[in-house]
């Protein structure tokens, strides 16, 4: 069993008559990808900005990388990345001008440094963007760039915070790809986003945070399958015989199927093996099998269903803006 | 290295090691803090041109243009209040005073005062010198007789009365060898002092004070209170505050480097000031340096506690702009804080700019040493502690409001 990366015991922040953060108890395992998924407002942010030691929690307490957050900040500090919207570089000077900077702060030998800041830059194919001032870069770059910033000391736990917001489609998506390898390298990693799609994809696990509270912390499957015992398989298989599909009408956690020769329809109470189960039926009884789909309840019916309705929703984001 | 450094400690070998690795953590912070201030700044040319050639040149080229360039006279009783009591009231006493009004020398003489209420005057600040003539002044002139004419000083001036005694004395050739000039010195204690006036000295070193105070102050809050703030709306306060530095290595960096600016901005004020304006400093470079220094450390101490309280740029800038407004008004820039009363001694007291300004005239302009200045080097001192004791601790405690 992994050790937690991050762990927070009624970790609370409250700006003047407003909580932010309202007691969060999370647990985050080392090497995983969590994400933090919650609209603007929800707290997520505040979060990320009290576990890297920006600000100060009002209450609670939280170990970060081993680390008392409180008594050692500085301890904490070392061992994190962060990517933020408020954390960026110095736009007079270059990439490289920046990681040098850094790579003094953190202590790193100078062989060392040269070293990483060479990787990286290759890592992320900077090559002639390199040489160029921080406030030349696109959108897609300067994400780089403060990627490479915050790998550059190889922490253990990387804070990212609303990443993708503003790249283009295949930007985001090699992002997310090479989170995952990152994670996949030992790194963990705390993605914050209100993009409901992304989490799903990635994430090993999510934590649904709204109005400050941490409400539902799970796997994207285990989060779906808490908002509804049904789902609709679609499978691709041509010429399928009565007797075959009498076959699948049988196992206990169907409820009905329809077939419109190739697609046959199974409605069926969620269950991630019963896919496994009808393709090995189907197999056995020599039918052929082109494609097969299961359409769960999505990651955003989930997250509706969990924070009260889209009603709610509304009410919440109305006060947040307000409160701003 | 720094390991031996510390073997006077009475503790474990553990503890010092300790101590020399934090220290040379510090250190090794704080150059890297200079150096990329210095890189930042490379990369912004208008920044250079402005805070280290047009500031410095823009305010000398322009005072020193305003007060007539080099080679000005400059007479140090032409602006100090004196009265004129004419006891003879015919032409050739108002022919007197016209000669002395436009002699450059009395540029302040007062008339209508009676000679009682000049002499009772003298000692509140409100003249400095009464000069009497005599009743049948025309008379013994027209005659040829001898004729004297009574000039009371405010003996509480050092060197006051040779001055004015010698202005009088060449603005009276015109009357004739008869007339004598005999100075009373009036008795009895005084509080009021002027330095630089009771002094003779030359040229363009009296702005020169001005204008090194002026432009120390007017660059240095901007570079420190602005690139604070700037850092801090930019996001790249947060990256430091993220990595594992300490706040003080980040307060001593930002210092290191804005001296580093400031001795280049005195090298040009007093280089364009001595050598295109003609200044004669009383004192070495090294005292200018070390005070411009000092002025320059109050001001970062200063701006420091002004980015902790959370002002934006935009508030530097007004911020900035009352600061050398209120320094203009009490720091003796344009009138003297002695003759300041009420509120605004007070508020002139109180500024500790002015004391840096004060201990530049005493040192400049008079040619007193800087450790006989003991109280306004204290007074200054203890100020920039006070600022930078007191910034360290809002920043630390502003902490949240400047990431966010």
């Amino acid at each position: 069993m992994p050790e937690n990366a991050i762990t927070t015991r009624g970790l609370t922040k409250v700006f003047g008559h407003f909580t932010a953060v309202d007691g969060l108890n999370l647990d985050v395992r080392e090497g995983e990808l969590f994400g933090l998924l919650g609209p603007n407002g929800a707290g997520k942010t505040t979060t990320v900005r009290m576990l890297c030691t920006l600000i100060e929690p009002t209450r609670g307490t939280a170990i970060v990388a081993g680390h008392d957050l409180l008594r050692e900040p500085a301890k904490v500090r070392r061992q994190i990345g962060v990517v933020s919207e408020g954390v960026m570089l110095y736009k007079e000077l270059t990439i490289q001008e920046n990681l040098q900077f850094l790579s003094k702060l953190y202590n790193l030998p100078k062989r060392d440094a040269e070293n990483r800041i060479r990787d990286l830059l290759e890592m992320f194919k900077f090559e002639e963007k390199a040489k160029r001032p921080v406030s030349a870069l696109s959108s897609g770059w300067m994400k780089k760039a403060l990627i490479s910033a915050a790998l550059l000391h190889s922490p253990k736990i990387l804070f990212l915070d609303e990443v993708t917001s503003g790249l283009d489609p295949q930007s985001a998506k090699a992002l997310q790809d090479f989170t995952r390898d990152l994670c996949n390298r030992g790194v963990t990693v705390v993605w914050t986003t209100h993009y409901m799609t992304e989490p799903e994809k990635i994430c090993d696990r999510i934590g649904i945070v709204f109005a400050g509270r941490l409400i539902q912390v799970g796997s994207p499957n285990e989060l779906r399958s808490k908002v509804s015992e049904m789902s609709v398989m679609e499978v691709q298989t041509p010429g399928l015989s009565l007797q075959q599909i009498e076959r699948i009408r049988t196992l206990a956690e169907v409820c009905n199927v329809s077939y419109n020769d190739p697609v046959l329809l199974i409605t069926c109470v969620h269950d991630v093996e019963l896919a496994e189960r009808v393709t090995k039926i189907l197999l056995s009884e020599g039918a052929r099998i082109r494609s097969i789909n299961t359409k769960g309840p999505t990651l955003e019916e989930a997250f509706i269903k969990f924070t009260g309705g889209e009603e709610e929703i509304d009410r919440f984001l109305e006060k947040s803006r307000a409160q701003k | 290295m720094l390991r031996n450094e510390f073997e006077w400690i009475p503790y474990s070998g553990e503890l010092k090691a300790l101590l020399a690795m934090s220290v040379r953590k510090f250190l090794s912070d704080v150059q890297a803090v200079v150096i990329n201030e210095f890189r930042v700044l490379r990369r912004n040319r208008t920044a250079i041109v402005i805070s280290l050639v047009i500031i410095p040149l823009f305010f000398t080229a322009s005072l020193g243009g305003a007060s007539g360039g080099a080679g000005t006279r400059f007479s140090a009783t032409a602006n100090i209040p004196m009265a004129f009591v004419d006891n003879d009231l015919t032409s050739a006493s108002g022919r007197l005073y016209e000669t002395l009004a436009s002699s450059g020398d009395f540029d302040s003489l007062i008339q209508g005062y009676r000679e009682e209420n000049a002499v009772a005057t003298l000692g509140t600040g409100r003249i400095y010198a009464a000069i009497i003539v005599p009743t049948g002044f025309q008379d013994a002139l027209a005659n040829s007789d001898a004729t004297r004419i009574v000039v009371y000083v405010d003996d509480s001036v050092n060197g006051l009365d040779n001055e004015i005694l010698s202005g009088l004395r060449n603005s009276l050739q015109d009357f004739g060898s008869d007339v004598e000039v005999q100075a009373v010195r009036r008795t009895g204690p005084s509080q009021i002092e002027i330095i630089q006036k009771g002094v003779a000295f030359s040229g363009f070193a009296f702005g020169l004070t001005i204008i090194l105070g002026l432009v120390i102050i007017f660059a240095t809050f901007y570079e420190i209170a602005g690139g604070m703030s700037r850092e801090s709306e930019e996001g790249t306060y947060a990256r430091l505050l993220l990595s594992p530095t300490s706040l003080g290595a980040i307060m001593v960096g930002k210092t290191v480097y804005d001296l580093i600016l400031n001795v280049i901005r005195t090298f040009v004020v007093v280089g364009l000031a001595v050598y295109a304006y003609g200044a004669r400093p009383n004192t070495d470079f090294g005292t200018i340096l070390t005070l411009s220094l000092l002025m320059a450390l109050l001001t970062i101490g200063f701006g420091f506690l002004i980015s902790a309280v959370g002002a934006g740029v935009r508030a530097v800038i007004i911020i900035e702009f009352f600061l050398v407004l209120f320094l203009f008004a009490f720091s003796g820039f344009i009138i003297d804080r002695e003759l300041l009363t009420g509120i605004s001694s007070a508020i002139s007291y109180s500024l500790p700019w002015a004391y840096g300004i004060e201990m530049l005239r005493r040192t400049l302009l008079v040619g007193q040493s800087l450790l006989s200045l003991t109280s306004q080097l204290l007074f200054v001192v203890v100020s920039i502690a006070a600022f930078y004791g007191l910034s360290y601790f809002l920043l630390r405690l502003s902490r949240e409001r400047l990431v966010i």
